[in-house]
């Protein structure tokens, strides 16, 4: 009785639960490889968080963290609060901090029902013992935005994407 | 107790610093494992030496498209990344030739990763950095202060690598291991300094971007980027990083980030936009970190564990030396002023107070009042009647620290009573200038008026215990002061192992004359210039006799004194009887091997040694005697021994001087006029003995003083120091 109960179970989940996921894939989202270029600034390896915005400025869903460890997290004051509120695993858009004059290049995964409709993109940055930047770079998640080249305002010179 | 400048800095610094070096010589073993293990794994392959960026280049696009950047870290292991054809995350070891992937880069080992954090800045960020580094920077100081104090203690930078007095465990690992991994800490610390700096900003290290004028990029003559010059010249040995191209787009180059400069190149054209040389300061960071993590060789990571072990053990070895001497720190009942027995010390590093407590605890146990001072602390003791100078001697031939300005305060302080002295040099003849210093004072106390000599100086090489018991069993039996044995002092003395049977003895007519008598003893091996130790009383009080071996028989010249212990003695023995003694070797009195010609100095019964030393056959050297004596009637006892000598040519030349007949001469007035073979004789590297009276010896050491100044320009201590002035007086 109670087999017969989990091996319906597992097919209802095959033919609901997969769908659903390459649907996600195939469909609503679109990669693109975002660039970081960094000024010239002096000290550690900053910590860059890319997030989603929603049309009222709040945090949606972190889009790429540029900093391995943890025990920094809470020197980006905002998305840590987030990050606090709304626990992620994150670990598979994890990469390394970038130091000052380098370039980092990521592959960021954003919904295509979010382009075009009053969301920003928000690239945060600290670096130990230096400020802290809430809007290093801020831009509209529009067509226009992702093809422009933005310039930063703290650690980051400028942001430029690509279609993947 | 005054140390000198740099021994005090060292210290100071040492103190200051211990903890944190302590800490980051522990962490820097362990990351200095770092290196070693990375360099174990396999993603170094054989044709990275080889490797364009020619070949690598277009080889490593083609198969990989979305790859973004290329880096060769200290291991040249050469890494990807960038994403694959699905857009996920691409990262990996390769190999340069074929493209293959040879593995994923795993996380950073979060063991060392810990480890460097706590190396770094201790976990407190900043503030931490700032120890460390300052740490870095004493650890400097610390090298320097340590490298003076061995050019110091070597007594010059030629003789740096010359062989290390030992004196105990500490000090010596101290020094050789010193020596031996200065190089390397001196590494440690100046680039830990350099990096320390340049992370606070106190280095500038200018961040460059490219300057690229994007009105003037051209997009033809397109080429392959095979095909392109500069890819052609670089190897990938050369290059730290690669940044491809972002996109398609012309605007997008490549930026080469090389060993010593950075380009950027066209990727339809393959020409260079721009070029920028690495500053020095850049430079010279990449190569602080080489050499301050071993990070690019394995072997100099090991140097660099060794390295920071041997701090750990010198920062051991440097507080048990500290402790032991302040152990050896004076504690005086009496004051300068109330005291009987004044003991003068000149010590560089503080041993010698050692031996001077020794004596100061004996004096003050057997009642006495005693102060135990520095030679520089000299000044107008009102009470003294005795007064001990113990000295090193510091460099070449110079005063220990605390003993620099002795030569001024014994000139400016007269002391009101007659005062005996007695001088004990320390010293090690593995110094070319054995105990020069010492033979000064010796020489500084002479001349003054109110001063009673009391021992001829004594020296004690490499802390010898026999040597120093030898100067105390003297002194205590000229004090007429019982020195009993302490743990602190050496033993002194008292045993007769050696049966000696009178063989032969001369008459006299009346006291106050010399006889000369044999004895002949199988018990121990011994040769003319050593001592003999009779007790004549049976008791604590010992005589000694200078021996001069005639045949194989032991002979003494003895002035008999009316009541005199030891004389009356001797010449009461008759031949057949056998005495109880002990025959002392006494080998900074034996007659030299290597010089060409001797002068020997005596007068009245100091002839003794002498008479054997002629006696012996000794090749290749010409003897001088000049011997004093009352009249010719006491020089009548040796006479014809003597004429012997000459006659079989052992002897080049006699003079005898004699002080109540005739011209009324002493020996020295004798040696005045021979000053020109004096002064030949020194610089011919020959040797001057004497033995006989101490006020003979002042005169006679005096008269050598001037003919030393004014012939050979040096100071007759420096002929002593070289064991060419040999003295046995007393």
């Amino acid at each position: 009785m109670s087999n017969l109960f989990k091996i319906s179970l597992l097919f209802l989940a095959l033919t609901f639960g997969k769908p659903s996921v390459s649907f996600a894939q195939a469909g609503a989202a679109t990669k693109y490889k975002c660039m970081i270029q960094m000024t010239n600034y002096m000290g550690e390896g900053a910590y860059i968080v890319i997030s989603l915005i929603d049309a009222k400025g709040a945090y949606e869903k972190t889009l790429y963290v540029m900093g391995p460890d943890k025990k920094w997290y809470n020197s980006l004051k905002e998305w840590n609060k987030f990050r606090a509120k709304k626990p992620v695993n994150i670990s598979a858009i994890t990469g390394a901090s970038v130091t000052g004059g380098d370039r980092s290049v990521n592959t960021i995964e954003i919904d295509n029902s979010k382009i075009n409709a009053g969301y920003k993109l928000r690239f945060e940055s600290a670096v130990e013992d230096k400020s802290y930047h809430v809007k290093d770079v801020e831009i509209p998640l529009t067509t226009e935005g992702l093809a422009a080249k933005s310039e930063g305002s703290g650690y980051i010179r400028y942001v430029r994407f690509s279609p993947n | 107790m005054t140390i000198s400048i740099w021994r005090y800095s060292h210290l100071v610094l040492a103190v200051s610093s211990f903890l944190f070096l302590v800490l980051a010589s522990v962490t820097g073993i362990i990351l200095s494992f770092q290196p070693v293990s990375e360099k174990l794994q396999p993603y170094r392959t054989d044709g990275f030496d080889q490797a364009r960026l020619s070949e690598t280049l277009p080889l490593l696009r083609t198969k990989y498209p979305g790859i973004t950047d290329l880096s060769v870290d200290a291991n040249d292991f050469v890494q990807i990344k960038g994403s694959d054809e699905n857009g996920e995350k691409l990262s990996g070891y390769i190999d340069p030739l074929t493209g293959k992937i040879l593995g994923v880069p795993g996380e950073k080992n979060a063991f060392f990763e810990w480890v460097t954090a706590l190396h770094r800045s201790l976990f407190i960020h900043e503030t931490g950095r700032f120890f460390i580094g300052f740490t870095a920077f004493l650890l400097l100081l610390i090298t320097v202060s340590g490298t003076i104090l061995i050019i110091q203690r070597q007594r010059g930078l030629k003789r740096f690598f010359t062989k290390i007095v030992r004196e105990n465990f500490a000090q010596y690992y101290h020094v050789v291991l010193g020596r031996l991994s200065l190089i390397p800490i001196f590494i440690i610390a100046l680039t830990g300094t350099y990096l320390s700096l340049a992370r606070f900003g106190f280095i500038e290290t200018p961040k460059y971007s490219p300057k690229i004028d994007f009105d003037a990029i051209q997009s033809d003559p397109a080429k392959k980027p095979a095909d392109f010059d500069i890819f052609k010249q670089i190897k990938l040995s050369d290059v730290q990083a690669i940044e491809f191209p972002f996109s398609e787009d012309v605007e997008d180059y490549y930026t080469l980030k090389l060993k010593d400069r950075e380009l950027t190149v066209n990727q339809i054209t393959g020409d260079m936009l721009s070029e920028n040389k690495y500053a020095t300061a850049e430079l010279l960071t990449t190569l602080s970190l080489d050499l301050h993590t071993g990070r690019s060789s394995g072997i100099w990571a090991i140097v660099l564990a060794l390295a920071s072990g041997n701090i750990l053990f010198f920062i051991y070895s440097g507080f048990a030396m500290t402790l032991k001497r302040r152990a050896n720190r004076v504690k005086n009942k009496f004051t300068a002023e109330e005291s009987e027995f004044i003991i003068l010390v000149g010590s560089e590093n503080g041993s010698t107070f050692q031996y001077a407590n020794a004596i100061h605890q004996q004096l003050t146990a057997n009642g006495k009042t005693t102060h135990v001072t520095e030679l520089d602390n000299y000044k107008v003791f009102p009470k003294a009647s005795h007064i001990i100078a113990m000295t090193a001697t510091y460099g070449l031939g110079n005063p220990p620290t605390n003993a620099a300005h002795f030569r001024n305060k014994i000139e400016k302080h007269q002391q009101p009573n007659p005062v005996h002295f007695s001088v004990v040099g320390f010293g090690s003849h593995s110094y070319p200038d054995f105990c020069k210093f010492a033979f000064e004072v010796d020489h500084l106390f002479a001349k003054q008026p109110w001063a009673v000599p009391m021992l001829e100086i004594h020296t004690v090489n490499d802390k010898s215990p026999e040597e120093f018991s030898q100067w105390a069993t003297a002194w205590s039996q000229h004090a007429d002061i019982p020195l009993s044995v302490s743990k602190d002092l050496p033993v002194i003395k008292q045993e007769r192992p050696h049966a000696l049977t009178v063989v032969d003895k001369t008459q006299v007519s009346a006291s106050g004359e010399s006889f000369l008598i044999r004895f002949r003893t199988e018990d121990v091996e011994f040769t003319s210039g050593d001592l003999l130790a009779i007790y004549p009383a049976d008791d604590h009080r010992e005589r000694q006799y200078s021996i001069g071996k005639i045949g194989n028989d032991v002979q003494l010249s003895v002035k008999l004194h009316a009541n005199g212990l030891g004389s009356e003695y001797l010449y009461r023995i008759q031949p057949g009887e056998k005495i109880q003694a002990r025959i002392d070797s006494n080998t900074h009195f034996h007659f030299p091997q290597k010089a060409k010609s001797v002068i020997m100095i005596s007068n009245g019964t100091g002839i003794a040694p002498f008479l054997g030393m002629i006696d012996q056959p000794t090749p290749n050297a010409s003897c001088h005697l000049y011997c004093g004596f009352r009249d010719a009637s006491s020089f009548g006892l040796y006479k014809s021994a003597i004429e012997q000598n000459l006659a079989d040519e052992k002897l080049a030349s006699l003079h005898v001087a004699y002080s109540r007949e005739g011209e009324k001469q002493y020996v020295k007035d004798l040696l005045e006029k021979d000053a020109a073979l004096i002064a030949d004789v020194l610089s011919g590297e020959g040797v001057i003995m004497l033995c006989g009276s101490l006020t003979m010896q002042n005169n006679v050491v005096e008269l050598l003083e001037n003919i030393c100044q004014t012939s050979l320009g040096k100071s007759v201590s420096y002929y002593q120091s070289h064991g060419q002035v040999l003295m046995d007086c007393y």
